[in-house]
């Protein structure tokens, strides 16, 4: 069972008498199964908003077709008021209301049973902040809000666009969990990013869009594979052994700079048995450092068509996390 | 259903902003001040209550449209523009139940404000001057809430039809000004085009039907039956060529067109027209509002 297909999903925005067309997704084919946790990835500009308020409706495609659970959305669009909850690019919410009452109004129109301190408590949002206005709020509260409000009912597919846009890392950390949590309970989610960290940590598979097209779709694993991403094993000791030690079947390149051993694995699972090699051997690390190939490379090789992952320079910005992809 | 729940939230929304109070408020203060002036201006107290109805018709011809259009020209873009359509677009509400919602909720909070607004404004003018007639008061009053009706409809669907907030102020700007300025020297153009002179004190029966089209026009035909016949343009362009000296009784509708009355120079009519203005704008604007991206 598919969760969302796009069959030739194009969208072009005229320019007007003097101005050129606008191609902002073209002959997208996006297949979303049943139950997984899905990462729509790509760089501001990318078409990512433009394919979700397609996904929704609020935009209507110049050609192709949406479906959801099976249905057709522009002929029965009432699939995704009653299945899919939904946190949009540029929602708003009643400022003048309190965010309990915001919340309760969208269990009255979904005609649900929520309880509504059970979702504030989900998602985080205290009793006390709940009374307020939520023209108050900051902009990590609303979203917690926003997110509150599309789990009510438990919808079978969660549209998230951008959800963790103005969280902080502890929204963050509960935002995954919600993620998690919805995905074990069998709700597919669906959800856009330009922060590559996010993606890489709950997602089943990732899309890649790149200029309004699909450039890749796989498992995070996979990408990497395609990509012949690395991780480096840096090991710092006092006398760093013969670099034969290490090498095995796991094991792509060795290096020795002073007293630092650098191991680049092809394999991570290979970095375990090279520490308990040395460990056995009487070489014991004083420290012990990982860097696992991130995202952000893959996706700058998808993205601007190069290889500039494998070069010493970028190698210290690969694990920065909340990483931006440029815009 | 959801038509009706959204409805009721524009409703409470709009009793919660005071926005229905702040109409009624405006509306009393305004009408009360203009009438004293013009009121202890006049002499023949027998006259004076019938001349407050007078002048509350009159003055509605402006006001009544100015409040619809500041109260409904935000409607639905405003909520477009918030993002809020955004949220309640994925609920169980099609765009059909949200531009008619708001429909049902801007003309209720107009015609509650206006139907308070007048009778409060017409009490005073009771108590300071002179009672007018009780049936001319009432038939005045529900005149100038169905007036208000109409004018929320052309504002709702100037609302529902464009997707930016300057847009619907200029778009409810200009209909402010065609309706009131230009649409009666229109009508008399077509009529001098077609009949090769401009209109006199005799004219064909259809020149007033084209007259009684726009909102003001029937606004005014229905008005007119309970404030006896001293309704006129609020903005008088001259371009009816009535001679000096004719009395109120050869301008009378009867007595300026041949023959019997036409069905629609009726006042059920110009009722009905009022109620198409209410309506067909609306759904305009839907369907421009139900084709584009949001």
């Amino acid at each position: 069972m598919v969760a969302i297909r796009t069959r030739g999903l194009s969208k072009r925005y005229s320019g007007g008498l003097f101005g050129s067309d606008v191609t902002a997704v073209s002959d997208l084919d996006l297949t979303v199964e049943r139950g997984e946790v899905y990462g729509f990835l790509g760089p501001n500009g990318a078409g990512k908003s433009t394919t979700i308020d397609m996904l929704l409706n609020y935009s209507y495609p110049t050609e192709g077709t949406v479906e959801i659970f099976g249905e057709n959305i522009q002929e029965n669009p009432e699939v995704i008021d009653r299945r899919v909850g939904v946190v949009p690019e540029g929602y708003g919410l009643y400022d003048r209301l309190s965010g309990r009452r915001n919340l309760e109004f969208a269990i009255e129109w979904q005609n649900a049973s929520d309880d509504p301190a059970h979702l504030l408590a989900r998602v985080g949002l205290d009793a006390d902040d709940a009374d307020r206005p939520v023209g108050d709020y900051s902009k990590g509260m609303t979203q917690r809000l926003a997110l509150a409000m599309a789990l009510v009912d438990d919808p079978d597919l969660l549209v998230l666009d951008e959800p963790s846009s103005g969280l902080d890392p502890n929204g963050i950390r509960r935002l995954r969990d919600i993620i998690r949590e919805e995905a074990s309970d069998g709700t597919t989610v669906f959800f856009s990013s330009h922060v590559l960290s996010q993606v890489e940590a709950v997602c089943d598979r990732v899309g890649i869009l790149d200029d309004g097209e699909l450039v890749a779709v796989d498992t995070v694993a996979g990408l990497r594979e395609t990509a012949g991403a690395s991780s480096t094993l840096t090991l710092t000791m006092e006398n760093p052994p013969s670099p034969d030690v290490v090498r095995s079947d796991g094991v792509s390149a060795v290096d020795v700079r002073g007293k630092q051993l650098r191991v680049t694995c092809a394999d991570a699972r290979a970095k375990a048995e090279i520490i308990a090699r040395l460990v056995e051997r009487g070489h014991n690390p004083i420290d012990v450092g990982s860097e696992e190939a991130s995202l952000s490379e893959i996706f700058g090789d998808y993205v601007r068509g190069g290889s500039a992952h494998d070069d010493g320079e970028t190698a210290t910005e690969r694990n920065t996390p909340q990483q931006e992809v440029a815009t | 259903m959801t038509l009706s729940q959204v409805a009721q939230k524009d409703f409470e929304d709009a009793v919660r902003s005071r926005m229905v109070w702040g109409i009624i408020g405006v509306f009393v203060g305004f009408m009360g001040f203009v009438m004293l002036v013009a009121l202890s201006a006049t002499d023949g107290a027998d006259a004076l209550g019938d001349a407050a109805l007078g002048l509350t018709a009159q003055l509605s011809q402006l006001f009544v449209p100015l409040v619809a259009l500041v109260v409904g020209y935000m409607a639905v873009v405003g909520e477009r523009r918030s993002g809020s359509l955004r949220v309640l677009l994925t609920y169980p509400h099609s765009r059909r139940d949200i531009v008619f919602g708001k429909l049902f909720g801007r003309s209720a909070v107009i015609a509650i404000a206006l139907g308070v607004g007048s009778t409060l404004s017409l009490l005073v003018a009771t108590m300071l001057v002179a009672a007018p007639d009780i049936g001319n008061t009432t038939g005045l009053i529900g005149s100038i809430v169905l007036f208000g009706v109409a004018f929320t409809g052309v504002a709702v669907g100037i609302s529902a039809s464009v997707g930016t907030r300057g847009r619907a102020m200029a778009l409810a700007i200009g209909s402010l000004l065609v309706f009131l300025l230009v649409w009666d020297a229109a009508a008399a153009g077509v009529y001098a085009a077609v009949t090769g002179s401009l209109p006199g004190l005799e004219v064909e029966a259809w020149y007033f039907l084209l007259k009684r089209l726009s909102p003001v026009g029937a606004f005014r035909a229905i008005a007119d039956g309970f404030v006896s016949g001293r309704l006129g343009s609020l903005f008088q362009v001259g371009l009816e060529q009535i001679p000096q000296g004719t009395t109120p009784e050869q301008r009378r509708l009867a007595n300026r067109v041949p023959g019997a009355l036409p069905f629609y120079l009726t006042n059920w009519f110009a009722g009905l027209t009022l109620v198409a203005w209410g309506v067909v704008p609306a759904v305009f604007g839907y369907v421009r509002f139900s084709q584009s991206d949001i």
